[in-house]
């Protein structure tokens, strides 16, 4: 499959594997900075994650000039104002941000205000808006495998005064680098495992299926869910292993750059309503709505999904498949993987076992239909058709 | 050539949104929720042409081609990548993921605002066009000869908005 049209860029350079983050400090002389804000949350802090980058700043001469730990769990325009501010007070020239999506994104949203002198970050909503070079050095070093924002072009800030949840889609907010060290990952527990590796999968599947899909995203998308299939498991069985969480930080990190190019689609746009109206973690909504979103698709993409049986399932179970029966099987496939996780960690299976109630669906339907990826879905999908897949997810 | 094409279609694009939103319920509750002050454009780049709509005082007007200061601002990068969209060859959301166009603001609005379209361009084309860019085969609440009277006849007047502006 060839598209009539186009687009991909990935221009982050990726440090994986033992030490990555030693060699952080090489990679800001090489971008000529000196004082680094180094960004991260209070959990993060406590937990002596982020001290491993802050002490490796140190050890390599090029100590943090300020550390702001006071990321909340959804990244707001105020946090990002007061991140814009710090980086000034202190002088500084890069940012270095450990820790998942929401410090991700802050970090994102800061850029935009330093290089922009923004005072009012809406200006700058939307797709391809931002223009001229980032002046803002930026490292990522993602503390979770999943949202792979550590090489996506999007940033989703919440303005909490004005009930706005505003999108920024750029190639400008593509950190400079990203680090994948599985010190970052060894800790965490079963179910933010499965469910971020979840998140991850999700990336890929849809990215795969969505309209933009393309050559270069699709060989992403493959890579990461090999990687899935072998390791999500293996890193709930043995999550000490390092060889384990590496593989899943590179999976979510393949994911993240084939869907930053192709976008996702229906299970994104539900999932940040069923986030947004019932507070589901955003990989558990993953998880519980992924099969339903492909069956909603699969009258539509049901061959692209049939290839994907090769990486979700294995070899020997896509060729005993019927050519015709693989995109049922894939979905299948992604079922047996949710059954296996819920009976490992707990993980819900449904969307009421989540917290969702009867009230919230038409919200949430209300909700998904504005949502952004839902422009990328390959299938269109209004109110009723939302309403109808939520309540096969209920 | 190609921007003359496309500132004809504008013109009728632009004239059945307004005549939608009086008679297509879906559309007139679509725009009931637009904000106070909402204005939406359509642009080509790198010299236009462009079309407009707005909701001021909660009522919703067709502003044609004039300068305005966008809300929602949909740019198509030139007009070879919006021609096909405007001859009901190419969706508007797949161009839009092609990146034929950038969009300056809040992607729920556009979300919006493509869903109306969808309904303006059900009245407008012809099926033989509509099959291949809209969702679903389009369905009409009126008839296209209303829709196309009420097109031509009402160019930029101004439709009372719904439930107010919310
Ligand atoms: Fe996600």
């Amino acid at each position: 499959m060839i598209p009539d049209y186009y687009e991909f860029r990935n221009s982050t350079k990726i440090l994986s594997g033992t030490g990555a983050i030693e060699n952080i400090t090489f990679e800001l002389a090489n971008m000529k900075v000196s004082r680094p804000l180094v960004l991260t949350n209070k959990q993060l802090r406590s937990l002596g994650v982020a001290d491993i980058v802050i002490g490796a700043l140190e050890k390599g001469l090029i100590p943090a000039a300020a550390v702001y730990d006071d990321v909340p769990v959804d990244s707001s325009v105020s946090t990002v104002n007061e991140v814009a501010k710090a980086y000034a007070k202190a002088d500084c020239d890069a940012i270095v941000a450990v820790g998942g999506g929401s410090v991700l994104d802050t970090a994102k949203g800061a850029s935009i205000v330093i290089t922009h002198g923004a005072t009012d970050l809406m200006q700058y909503m939307g797709s391809e808006v931002l223009v001229g070079d980032r002046m803002v050095p930026f490292v990522a070093v993602p503390t979770t495998a999943g949202t792979g924002s550590e090489v996506t072009s999007a940033a989703v800030i919440k303005d909490t005064e004005r009930h706005v949840k505003m999108g920024f889609v750029s190639y400008n907010l593509l950190p400079d680098v990203a680090v994948l060290d599985p010190r970052m990952t060894v800790g965490l527990p079963p179910r933010i495992t499965a469910a971020t590796g979840m998140d991850a999968l999700c990336h890929a599947v849809e990215a795969f299926s969505c309209r933009q899909a393309n050559p270069l995203s699709d060989c992403y998308a493959r890579a990461a869910i090999d990687l899935i299939r072998e390791y999500l498991p293996a890193a709930l069985a043995k999550p000490k292993v390092q060889e384990n969480r590496l593989a899943m930080a590179n999976a979510a990190l393949l994911a993240g750059v084939s869907f930053s190019n192709s976008m996702v689609g229906i299970v994104h746009a539900i999932g940040h309503a069923c986030g947004g109206v019932a507070g589901v973690p955003h990989g558990e909504a993953m998880a519980i709505l992924l099969p339903h979103g492909m069956t909603y698709n699969l009258g539509v993409v049901g061959d692209r999904y049939g290839e994907l049986l090769l990486h979700l399932a294995g070899p020997q179970a896509y060729c005993t498949e019927h050519p015709a029966d693989r995109g049922g099987a894939a979905i299948q496939a992604v079922r047996a993987l949710n059954t296996m996780l819920h009976d490992k960690t707990g993980m819900p299976l449904t969307l009421s076992e989540a917290g969702v109630t009867e009230e919230h669906l038409p919200i949430i339907a209300r909700t998904a239909i504005d949502d952004g990826a839902m422009a990328f879905n390959p299938r269109d999908a209004g109110y009723d058709d939302v309403l109808t897949l939520l309540r096969q997810a209920f | 050539m190609k921007r003359r094409v496309i500132a004809i279609v504008f013109f009728f694009l632009g004239r059945g949104f307004a005549a939608c939103a009086r008679l297509d319920s879906r559309v007139k509750r679509e725009i009931g929720r637009w904000a106070e002050g909402t204005v939406v454009t359509l642009r080509v780049a790198p010299s236009g042409p462009q079309t407009s709509w707005s909701v001021r005082d909660g009522v919703f007007r067709h502003l044609g081609a004039r300068e305005v200061e966008p809300t929602l601002l949909v740019t198509f990068k030139n007009p070879e990548g919006a021609l096909p969209v405007f001859l009901g060859m190419k969706g508007v959301l797949q161009a839009f993921a092609e990146h034929r166009s950038t969009l300056a603001g809040d992607i729920s609005l556009g979300m919006s605002v493509v869903r109306c379209l969808h309904i303006v361009e059900g009245y407008l084309f012809p099926a033989i066009m509509t099959r291949r860019i809209l969702p679903s085969p389009a369905h009409r609440e009126k008839s296209v000869v209303a829709a196309y009277a009420l097109t031509l006849a009402v160019s930029s007047a101004p439709v009372f908005v719904e439930g107010g502006a919310a």
